[in-house]
């Protein structure tokens, strides 16, 4: 196949090595498979300078999520290109890249956001790390996805898998993971500043980076966000918009064999909440990683985190929470055919509420998780791996829990992998389940000093065991594709029971493990690369999530851990196209199925990203949001619930 | 008691509207189009991924920029690839014809633990199964070493690829090329994005 020369080489500017050559690099690549070395044209990618390689844009999928998606596990990587590319400009809104996640925005500041059903604002049976630091909250075991934020532009990708993940790490990831990883500081030595704005949200950031001394790298950000009230069907103000600010630094030091990462992060922001003054939120975490290869058979990993937050939500409660995690990991490699990983870890946090009508019983409380796991990664044959791993976790309200796990992946050629996998996992109590309380002072009822919710006495960890089986294929660089099939059964889910006993200073009702359910799907995607200038992403997921009460609960609610609100299905397709190489145009169509309790109707919607480069440091976004309808809503009752209007945005960023 | 199970849930979701269908119709065709009218082929099995192309000219590049002084002016240069056979299928094709410096350039496929000796340069790729092995190795005989890893320098690697901003950038150890008496040429530290200079 011979190259047009001309083309090229217009293509191909000389001098002004900032310039990506994008168009040429394709054509290269495409050509210099077919030509031969006898006939080599002019134009092969051998002839290239040092700085003309350099500029290529590599759009294709890089060999490290190529290997981390050979897991035996279901795990959808969204990369940092992925996350440039769409024009999301948050955590929750760059979650919907990924198709194994159901993403429901709740209101200006919540979501709803699960794999594998379950979904709900109070979500809790998913892990959600940052760099490795949980920022999952042990008064309800979710996430509030208010207050956490990252600079986009410095994440590296995020990995999200779908189904249990207890035996690496810990209760909690029952359903799934999500580990945003940032990059190295090594990475990210310019100035970057990016301001957006459009009718409902605002944000700027300000980064920077630098060297200390010879072997470390540093960056520091300050970013700011503000995203207004949403409104209701009938034009109701939810007063849930919110104002934030963020400043943070990581710093990355090359070690002998290994490497010392710190970083750090602080935030004070002002949140929305109808008919009270706004919520504050404060925090400042820190984080300190060392790593050392110690050999070819073995490597060491610790990990220190400073975590602090504060919540004070008028009406309800003000949260002190103060963290400390060490962890410490150990791989090693025993003959040929064992990969052994184990560690241990333990976190106290030291919660401190100051409650108002209702609230949390002892208002100050310690809590101390500690645990270890061991892991071994078995060579049957070349081709089968056989993965046993065991967790044990204790935790302050119920001992020890034990999470074990078995893995099998057979690789049918190269490009194929079937894998299962089967595995017990547990959500331990968090505070709600054993300490809420209404009133936190008790009344007189039948002269008798009663609560009228009254904790959770003997609340239990909710079990879930689960079945997956999955294939994954690769047939092409630019072909891949993954199925999951899985069942999991759910034991001892969360139900608000009475309490008939009429003793003094218990509950009318209490938190039980009187529900039950079980969830089957298949979650499948694939990616196709047509040309190196367009990729095509699909995602799709089945699912059926069932829960329900046992013979003697007495529930009378229903929503207090078996609020499913699932769709039966979701999918998304996204396309992303080079036009030429200074403007990209990407656009994403999500489908979710009807919710059926509370309903919400099933919707379709379009978001789109046109981004032009006029100059190598300087990019021009347009980005539009929620395109196909005036507006839609993604979760919750009527009349009160949101709704999400279709929406334009500038994005300005410049690089320094 | 207000299960919320799927059996309950009816509610078919409205059909996607025949004119939405036909727009995106002519969206992805209009893209497909546009695609090969600008001059880019449609993929073809077996072609190297771009990553591994432009890692396979890296390779070819730096060996014109290391003055390897041990060895005869006109002798070929060696090259083993370990645990990349796609970079060594490329660059046996890139350097086929195209002497550097005047010298023949020689690819060879490594087996994991093969002994480094007559090679100039070796490329380590990221699935070697012992890769700090392999750079011990390559350092006692003075072998130009290239990886592909996170740690890469920290190892004892000359050169380490990172992908930074979707583009194949490299870092440089001095010490590490002062250690094999390998003299890099100012030119290449000069696109270098980041060089080490003092032993980590």
């Amino acid at each position: 196949m011979p190259i047009d020369n001309s083309y090229i080489y217009k293509m191909l500017p000389v001098d002004n090595r900032k310039i990506a050559p994008v168009a040429l690099a394709v054509s290269l690549a495409l050509a210099v498979g077919t030509a031969s070395a006898a006939d080599m044209p002019p134009g092969d990618i051998a002839d290239l300078s040092l700085e003309q390689l350099e500029n290529i844009v590599i759009t294709s999928v890089s060999r490290q999520e190529e290997r981390l998606a050979n897991a035996a596990a279901s795990i959808f990587i969204i990369s940092a290109s992925d996350i440039r590319r769409s024009g999301v400009r948050s955590i929750p809104e760059a979650l919907r890249l990924a198709p194994n996640l159901q993403v429901s925005r709740v209101d200006a500041r919540n979501y709803a956001i699960t794999p594998r059903g379950f979904n709900s604002p109070f979500e809790n049976k998913l892990l959600v790390m940052i760099d490795g630091r949980s920022v999952y909250s042990p008064l309800f075991s979710g996430v509030f996805w208010d207050a956490q934020d990252v600079v986009m532009e410095d994440i590296e990708r995020i990995e999200v898998i779908s189904g249990p993940g207890a035996t690496i790490w810990g209760v909690n990831a029952v359903n799934g993971v999500i580990n945003v990883i940032t990059r190295s500081s090594k990475d990210t030595q310019d100035g970057l500043a990016t301001i957006s704005g459009g009718k409902n949200d605002r944000d700027g950031t300000v980064r920077y980076g630098g060297k200390l001394g010879g072997a470390g790298h540093y960056r520091a950000y300050a970013r700011t966000v503000e995203v207004d009230d949403t409104y209701t069907a009938g034009g109701v103000n939810t007063q849930t918009g919110f104002r934030r600010r963020q400043a943070g630094f990581r710093a990355d030091w090359d070690l002998a064999q290994g490497g010392l990462t710190v970083s750090g992060d602080a935030y004070q922001g002002a949140l929305g909440q109808a008919g009270t003054k706004d919520i504050k939120i404060s925090g400042a975490n820190l984080l300190s990683r060392w790593t050392r290869k110690l050999s070819d058979e073995s490597d060491l990993r610790l990990q220190l985190i400073l975590d602090h937050t504060e919540r004070n939500q008028p009406n309800a409660f003000i949260e002190r929470l103060d963290t400390i995690e060490l962890e410490a990991q150990h791989g090693a490699r025993l003959g040929d055919s064992h990969n052994i990983a184990w560690g241990a870890g333990y976190r106290f946090s030291r919660d401190q509420i100051t409650n108002t009508q209702s609230g949390f019983l002892p208002a100050h409380k310690d809590l101390h998780w500690a645990n270890i796991f061991a892991q071994d990664e078995i060579s049957l044959r070349d081709d089968l791996r056989l993965t046993l791993g065991m967790k044990v976790e204790h935790n302050t309200y119920t001992g020890a829990e034990y999470l074990p796990g078995v893995r099998l992946g057979w690789s049918l050629d190269p490009t194929q992998l079937l894998w299962a996998n089967v595995a017990r996992t547990v959500r331990a109590p968090s505070r709600i389940d054993r300490d809420f309380y209404a009133p936190v002072v008790p009344v007189m009822i039948g002269g008798v000093p009663r609560y009228i919710v009254g904790g959770g006495p003997d609340f239990q960890s909710e079990v879930a065991n689960v079945a997956e089986l999955g294939y994954r294929i690769q047939p092409s660089p630019q072909v891949s594709f993954s199925a999951t099939a899985y069942y999991a059964q759910y034991d001892r889910l969360r139900t608000l029971e009475p309490n008939t006993a009429n003793l003094p200073n218990t509950g009318l009702q209490e938190f039980r493990n009187l529900g039950d359910g079980h969830v089957r799907g298949i979650e499948m995607w694939g990616r196709w690369q047509p040309v190196d200038s367009w990729r095509l992403n699909a995602g799709f997921v089945v699912q059926s999530v069932r829960s329900g009460l046992k013979p003697g609960s007495k529930d009378a609610t229903g929503s207090n851990g078996l609020a499913t609100n699932d769709p039966p299905r979701h999918w998304l397709l996204r396309s992303s196209h080079d036009l030429n190489a200074q403007t990209q145009f990407d656009w994403t169509l999500r489908y979710t199925g009807a919710l059926p309790n509370p309903h919400v109707p099933a919707y379709y919607e379009l978001d789109m990203q046109w981004m032009w480069k006029p100059t190598p440091n300087v990019d021009v976004a347009l980005i539009g949001q929620n395109l196909l309808h005036a507006s839609h809503p993604e979760f919750g009752a009527l009349p009160g619930r949101s709704m999400f209007e279709r929406s334009a945005q500038l994005k300005l960023t410049w690089r320094f | 008691m207000t299960t919320a199970t799927l059996s309950h849930n009816k509610l078919a979701a409205p059909a996607m509207p025949g004119w939405l269908v036909l727009v995106f119709a002519v969206l992805l065709a209009g893209f497909g189009l546009s695609c090969l009218a600008g001059g880019a082929q449609p993929a073809l099995p077996g072609v190297p991924t771009l990553e591994r192309s432009v890692k396979a000219a890296y390779l070819s590049k730096f060996l014109g920029y290391v003055d390897f002084a041990e060895t005869a002016a006109s002798a070929p240069l060696n090259v083993g690839v370990l645990a990349a056979d796609d970079i060594a299928a490329e660059l046996t094709r890139i350097t086929a014809g195209r002497p550097v410096n005047g010298r023949p350039v020689q690819v060879r496929r490594l087996r994991d633990g093969e002994p480094l000796d007559g090679l100039e340069m070796v490329f380590i790729g990221a699935d070697a199964s012992r890769p700090v092995q392999a750079l011990r190795n390559a350092a006692e005989k003075s072998v130009l070493s290239v990886t592909e890893m996170d740690n890469g320098l920290q190892q004892g690697a000359v050169i380490n690829f990172r992908l930074v901003d979707d583009r194949v950038r490299f870092e440089v150890s001095l010490p590490a090329a002062e250690k094999g008496r390998l003299r890099l040429s100012s030119r290449l530290l000069s696109v270098a994005y980041h060089i080490q200079k003092d032993k980590p």
